[in-house]
């Protein structure tokens, strides 16, 4: 098995180098035969990675312990799901997914623009670059078919890990990861080639918006595992590893943005070219952060076998879009100014300028450790305080930025029209606002105006949708004739859902802690939570406890159990206890640990948390409003068509 | 305008950083002697832990990781004690060092394992 899994990375190697090679010099030299025939390669690339993948999904599943890898992140009694799992547990898999999903986009994104030969001709050696890449380290560097003579059982999985969640954040975020490749490749490939004009933009569209969802429900997901399973009481820690998939996201989300402007109005192409670089660089340094070790002790930067050869690259790659861009500078200046402040490239303008601002304040934060130890020799970190301040900088202003960018004019819009647009959005937060600073909700300075600029955004976009509905005879009529637009407005819709939500069970949180004895109560916002003892629970590979909890206010009464387990091979995992409470779409989170070896008193932890549920709304709300913006469009398609067909005509190869 | 915007968000930046943005020393156990100040604690746990981090406090020693003459310093423990740590785990702690005994904030610790890299498990969201 296992070398049938070697021999299959290796010619995997050998068919995207040639795809580098080859692809390049037929480019160059403008060699229709060859292009073909290295576009072929790529193509062939991505069966011969599913065959190295299914070849370590077998052993997986069989538990065959001579593989070094599954020997590490599984054992006998582990179930089957979580085993498979296992496939993205740990480096050399984390490895070869990036590779499969990478051969999977290209040879699909290529074969999809093969008839546009001129676009996709330097397209393939820009994939075959990342993709040698991948494939080099898992050949000679990290390589998940090592083997060792048949030992005991496996070391087994983390049992943080053994989630359900786990079989699917990882993948998504992959394939958000990997996706960012997409349209960095055909950006690159328009600049080798020197057709700078927006086709690389429209080939990319979607790819870029399904590896931003696939990016963003990715992260949500994590955040509730995180949520369920670590049993902290939160979502999200600005950990490393967090970052490292916020900021791609962020860079991709201005992306989104700043290209509808180059799209329209034919400007801001520089400024795409160095977004999309941004991104996917950003994605790259996102694996490298979570796989090389630089986290797991920030003192040892070299510790694992790959940072190294992970920072080469990655250097490689910023210098390629830097002295690429520079290159093609000339073919990139556009003669389109911006005619007025107040206007929606403007209003664009500026939420590039604030998303791109929190995404590198939150990469000095990840680097400063690195930073600070390099400049005055001691190792420094940021935490919470200094995430918290540039959320709320940079956040709120977006905030308020989504309900007012949608409804400003294109070029020029005049005051007069704007008062008309926002007299009653305005109204609606003023009244919001008032109304919740009469309940006391000043407590949190940041989360009153959270929730006043949401209703603001809120209150806009569903005066859209009325007004649009009232023009085009319907609510379906409208959504089916403006997809990308009545799509966005509801993924907007979905992160004012997010902000009330994080507002809620962050800045009107309750925390309470407490040792009790059996008999003992303890009170947060209302709830009364008396304990009443312990009680052991077994599970296949596990045993533990559970502190029994009756918990009564607000007219209602349940039960929670919150304890631990102790797993036979992998050690002991907190088992937090939550009740969601529909009326404030909001949770009582317990936790419960022993006082003592011999006793039966516990600390009890309890975080009663508004509207958090609403977070998790918003995700499927988000999904929603992708596909719509995401769905294939006739209309679009024949005008495309159309425009191009008068446009430049194909030359050359 | 746009420039004036963009150079706001960096005055914002600079002074933030400036006045707030320190951060929080990194430190190891053969590196914390002598800082008085709040600090971070990264080391790897040797010995056997005594006590109750819910009564009276954990006590353990931690060692630098990975240096062939590790240097030791002592530490105690209130709060959440994460599910990894135990003899041998590498952990961080954060804290101010009082009279050789490093006294670390409570519910601060967060364990890091060379295998997985785990979240941090604290007290807020």
């Amino acid at each position: 098995m296992a070398p049938l899994g070697r021999a299959a990375l290796l010619l995997a190697f050998g068919l995207v180098l040639y795809a580098l090679v080859a692809g390049s010099y037929a480019a160059w030299k403008r060699r229709r035969r060859l292009a073909v025939s290295a576009q072929n390669a790529l193509l062939a690339a991505f069966p011969v990675t599913l065959i190295a993948a299914i070849v370590l999904v077998i052993a997986l599943g069989r538990r065959d312990m001579t593989f070094v890898y599954v020997w590490q992140h599984t054992s006998h009694r582990l179930p089957l799901g979580y085993a498979l799992s296992a496939f993205w547990g740990g480096q050399e898999g984390s490895l070869l997914l990036w590779l499969l999903v990478l051969t999977g986009y290209a040879a699909l994104a290529v074969w999809l623009n093969r008839r546009s030969r001129e676009l996709v001709a330097w397209t393939v050696p820009v994939f075959g670059l990342v993709a040698v890449f991948f494939a080099f380290m898992l050949c000679f560097v990290s390589s998940p078919f090592s083997v060792q003579p048949a030992p005991g059982d496996g070391r087994g999985m983390d049992p943080s890990l053994q989630n359900p969640y786990m079989l699917a954040h990882p993948p998504l975020l992959y394939l958000g990861y990997v996706g960012l490749t997409v349209p960095f490749a055909f950006a690159m490939g328009a600049l080798l080639s020197g057709r700078t004009d927006e086709r690389w933009i429209v080939a990319t569209r979607r790819w870029t918006l399904a590896a931003w969802t696939f990016l963003g429900v990715g992260q949500l997901i994590g955040a509730h595992w995180a949520y369920v399973e670590i049993g902290w009481g939160g979502y999200y820690a600005w950990d490393p590893v967090e970052n490292a998939a916020l900021m791609p996201w962020l860079a991709a989300t201005a992306f989104l943005h700043s290209v509808m402007i180059q799209e329209k109005r034919g400007m801001l192409k520089v400024w795409n070219m160095v977004l999309v670089a941004l991104a996917f660089n950003l994605s790259l340094f996102g694996t490298f952060l979570t796989r090389s070790g630089v986290l797991s002790s920030i003192h040892s930067f070299s510790k694992s076998s790959i940072g190294g050869w992970f920072l080469a690259f990655l250097g490689l790659m910023i210098a390629l879009s830097i002295a690429l861009i520079r290159w093609r500078l000339p073919l990139l200046r556009t003669k389109t100014k911006l005619e007025s402040l107040v206007s929606r490239e403007a209003s664009f303008l500026y939420n590039n300028l604030l998303l791109v601002a929190l995404c590198l304040t939150i990469l000095w934060g990840v680097l400063y450790p690195v930073l600070s130890d390099a400049v005055r020799g001691e190792s420094r970190s940021v935490s919470k305080p200094y995430y918290d301040f540039f959320l709320h900088t940079f956040g709120l202003p977006l905030l308020l930025l989504m309900g007012l960018g949608p409804l400003v004019a294109w070029r020029r819009a005049s005051l007069r029209s704007l008062g008309k647009t926002f007299v009653i959005p305005f109204a609606v937060a003023v009244a919001v606002g008032l109304a919740l600073l009469a309940l006391g909700f000043g407590s949190s300075w940041p989360g009153l105006l959270t929730y006043t600029f949401s209703a603001f955004v809120a209150a806009s976009i569903v005066l859209e949708f009325v007004r649009g509905r009232a023009a085009a005879g319907g609510l379906f009529r409208l959504i089916s004739r403006n997809r990308r637009r009545y799509g966005g407005y509801i993924v907007h819709a979905a992160v004012v859902l997010l902000a009330i939500g994080i507002a809620g069970s962050s800045a009107y949180q309750t925390q309470r802690e407490r040792i009790l004895r059996p008999g003992q109560s303890l009170q947060a916002a209302g709830y009364t939570l008396t304990y009443s003892g312990l009680h052991a629970v077994k599970g296949s590979n596990y045993t533990g406890f559970r502190a029994l909890l009756s918990v009564s206010g607000h007219g209602e009464q349940f039960r929670l159990s919150p304890g631990a387990n102790d797993y036979f091979i992998e050690g002991g995992h907190n088992e937090a206890a939550i009740y969601h409470d529909p009326r404030s779409i909001g949770d009582v989170f317990t936790t419960a640990a022993l006082a003592g070896k011999h006793t039966s008193n516990i600390d009890l932890k309890v975080f009663v948390k508004p509207l958090v549920n609403l977070i998790w709304v918003a995700g499927f709300v988000f999904v929603a409003g992708a596909l719509i913006a995401m769905w294939p469009d006739a209309v679009e398609q024949r005008r495309l068509a159309a425009r191009y067909a008068a446009g430049a005509a194909p030359a050359g190869i | 305008m746009i420039a004036l915007s963009v150079a706001a968000a960096l005055a914002i930046f600079v002074v933030y950083t400036a006045l707030a943005g320190n951060g929080v020393a990194d430190l190891s156990p053969s590196t914390v002697s002598g800082h008085a100040g709040y600090v971070s604690l990264v080391g790897k746990v040797v010995g056997r832990p005594q006590g109750n981090a819910y009564h009276g406090g954990l006590r353990f020693n931690l060692k630098d990781i990975g240096r062939a003459t590790p240097a030791r310093v002592a530490v105690v423990y209130h709060g959440s004690v994460p599910d990894q740590f135990k003899t041998g785990a590498d952990l961080v702690v954060q804290g101010k060092l009082r009279n050789g005994v490093f006294v670390a904030t409570r519910d601060s610790m967060i364990t890091k394992c060379p295998d997985h890299y785990t979240p941090a498990k604290s007290s807020n969201t």
